[in-house]
């Protein structure tokens, strides 16, 4: 190996570690800010227009916090019922009033490692479609719960999970469950990019050729593989280098790859799990374009640290504290005027 | 270089370790080559050994000793990779249920510790049975087989080539970091397609060091090759013994191997003629370093094109 690439390596990482200091820091000031500071509310982009639910931040918007009296009806075109009660108590489904509009969601999900338990019965709902930030100081379980929804958590012998995860209202820890199917269908997006030691190509043609009973050949998976990668915005960067080995892309590419692969096996919810938190600011802002872009037409679940980025991308949160969902409901009004003493710290940077 | 006494001492010993080692390969190899590249011939390598060896330089040419040596090696190998790589696996992507994993650990062990010609015994016993007479010939009417024979050798080398197939392959699928199976996982794979298109090939290397460490043994064994194919390496092959149709027949004689013609043509066997001893010696070592860089070679994946 060439012993400047290893400096060039080593130089490129101490960047990196710089530049995210240099978000962190950011995001702390702004979170230290004036909640309502306007910079703040800026970077809150509107939701997708595609979600299928009706617009919820647009019904908020004109509501102050606990006026849930003053929610405005429903936009005409929606056949639901009012889609916001916010007055509602806390760790409430307090922003999605009918069960059918939630794709996912905890009803008393407790997880612990070797007795110690890291959940304590957590109640969370992600709505159907838009972003659903999971937010909360390291250690507090948002990662755990994460990976219980595509049951990736009972890798570990050592865990025991309870409660249940409903997904489209089905408990996924019920007997008879396909897991393969559920991981199909609620993909999931690492920390770390992690593709497989394989070509371009490959890393996303494994998603869809294991499933196909016959082995199909390159020609008939092309247009699908071109299809993602468009999709996960990389096509333009590899188109020409298929057969390139995948490690050899640069860490956003990476990543974004990984989302490609994700795409490939057609899901309907993605789990990430702090998909930007090995990568610079300028691939850690594609790939938060490329999950509001996403969020249009699926349903994306993501943990993060860095609550600047939750704000900028969320349609809604949920705070975690120690195991336990401290609040949830729309982005803005958790982040902007939360209705509990921690989340109101926490989210003006006072700890976490 | 350091500072420090202690970290100068420490070096100093490293240096002089590797000095020495590096010198005594040197000396063995420069020894066999001079020695043995004498004896070289084509003569030598594509001749039958000949009837009588007491005289130096007419006890004729190493070629069935050549193929043994490739026979035992590929029959031992066929039988010991599947079944390490599958052991392997077991090990450590399963480990359940945990009594069969511990056993299998120790069994390992065992086999690896334990001197080639105990099996080799072992295996005279049981292939000596009159029924097990297929996989060697019956001895006259005595209801007994010979339990010499290929077969019978490479059974027995399967199992010395087992350990080191088993505990490389091991630690390559332990390296593979768990994060390419979750994604496997996550991709909603089950875990066999896991193992099979994500953790193996990505062990590939580890699980050829093993081979090549298997094949060492094999190739290397004496003991086994004595007992179970024959020490009588001056018996000629039978008559057109490298024609196919005569393959059963010639996989159920006894025969030899370059180990046994070495112990056999050396001063302390019974051919007194350490010049063919040398050749054949060396011959050996070019064989096992051939296959050695091919295996290396064939494991390491080139992943796409630049």
């Amino acid at each position: 190996m060439d012993p400047n690439d290893d400096q060039q390596r080593l130089d490129e990482r101490a960047k990196r570690q710089e530049w995210r200091h240099a978000l962190d820091r950011s995001a702390d000031l702004r979170a230290a800010g004036d909640p309502t500071d306007p910079t703040a509310v800026a970077a809150t982009p509107p939701p997708p227009p595609a979600a299928p639910a009706p617009d919820p931040l647009a019904a908020v918007e004109p509501a102050p916090f606990g006026a849930a009296a003053a929610v405005p009806a429903p936009p005409a075109s929606a056949a639901e019922p009012d889609p916001v009660a916010l007055a509602q108590p806390l760790a409430q489904p307090a922003h999605v009033a009918d069960p059918a509009d939630l794709v996912l969601a905890a009803r008393g999900l407790r997880v612990a490692f070797s007795g110690n338990e890291i959940l304590h019965g957590v109640d969370l709902d992600a709505p159907r479609g838009g972003v659903l930030a999971l937010v909360g100081p390291s250690g507090c379980g948002k990662t755990t719960l994460l990976r219980s929804i595509n049951r990736l958590t009972e890798l570990a012998p050592t865990a025991t999970i309870g409660g249940q995860i409903l997904f489209d209202g089905a408990d996924v820890y019920a007997g008879g469950t396909d897991l393969n199917l559920l991981r199909r269908r609620v993909g999931m997006v690492f920390q770390q990019p992690n593709p497989f030691p394989m070509t371009i190509f490959d890393n996303v043609a494994f998603a869809i050729r294991e499933q196909a009973k016959r082995r199909p050949s390159r020609g008939e998976l092309m247009p699908q593989v071109a299809d993602v990668l468009q999709r996960a915005g990389l096509w333009d960067e590899v188109k020409d280098n298929l057969d390139r080995n995948a490690l050899s892309l640069s860490g956003g590419q990476q990543q974004r790859l990984c989302i490609a692969r994700t795409l490939a096996a057609n899901p309907e919810v993605i789990l990430m799990d702090e998909p930007c938190s090995a990568l610079d600011p300028r691939s850690t802002a594609r790939i938060e374009e490329l999950i509001v872009q996403l969020a249009g037409s699926l349903t994306i679940v993501i943990v993060t640290h860095n609550l600047a980025q939750a704000k900028r991308i969320a349609d809604y949160a949920a705070y975690l504290l120690n195991g336990d969902l401290i609040e949830q409901g729309i982005a803005q009004q958790v982040f902007e005027d939360p209705a509990n003493q921690s989340t109101r710290d926490f989210v003006a940077g006072m700890f976490g | 270089m350091p500072v420090r006494l202690s970290d100068r001492i420490g070096v100093g010993i490293a240096y002089v370790a590797g000095t020495i080692l590096i010198v005594a390969v040197a000396v063995i190899m420069l020894w066999l080559i001079v020695q043995g590249l004498g004896t070289i011939s084509w003569d030598f390598l594509t001749g039958e050994p000949a009837p009588g060896t007491l005289e130096q330089g007419v006890s004729g040419g190493i070629l069935p000793a050549i193929v043994g040596t490739f026979l035992v090696v590929a029959f031992g190998m066929a039988v010991a990779f599947p079944l390490g790589l599958g052991v392997a696996i077991f090990l450590t992507e399963y480990r359940q249920p945990a009594w069969l994993a511990k056993g299998t650990d120790t069994a390992i062990d065992l086999i690896f510790g334990v001197p080639s010609i105990v099996f080799a015994l072992f295996g005279l016993a049981i292939f000596s049975q009159g029924w097990l007479s297929f996989i060697s010939n019956p001895v006259g009417d005595t209801g007994m087989a010979t339990a010499q024979s290929f077969f019978c050798s490479s059974l027995m080398m399967a199992l010395i080539g087992l350990p080191p197939v088993v505990r490389s392959s091991q630690a390559a699928i332990l390296g593979v970091p768990d994060q390419q199976r979750e994604a496997a996982y996550a991709l909603g794979k089950g875990r066999l397609t896991t193992i099979r298109r994500i953790v193996v090939p990505g062990a590939r290397p580890g699980i050829a060091t093993g081979i090549v460490l298997g094949v060492g043994r094999i190739a290397g064994d004496t003991a086994i090759v004595w007992i179970l194919l024959g020490g009588a390496v001056l018996q000629a092959p039978p008559d057109g013994w490298y024609l196919p149709w005569n393959l059963m027949d010639f996989l159920r004689s006894e025969g030899s191997t370059l180990t046994t013609y070495i112990f056999f043509s050396s001063p302390a066997g019974e051919g007194n003629s350490p010049g063919p001893a040398y050749g054949a010696a060396f011959v050996l070592m070019v064989v096992i370093l051939i296959v050695n860089i091919a295996l290396i070679r064939l494991s390491r994946r080139k992943i796409g094109k630049r």
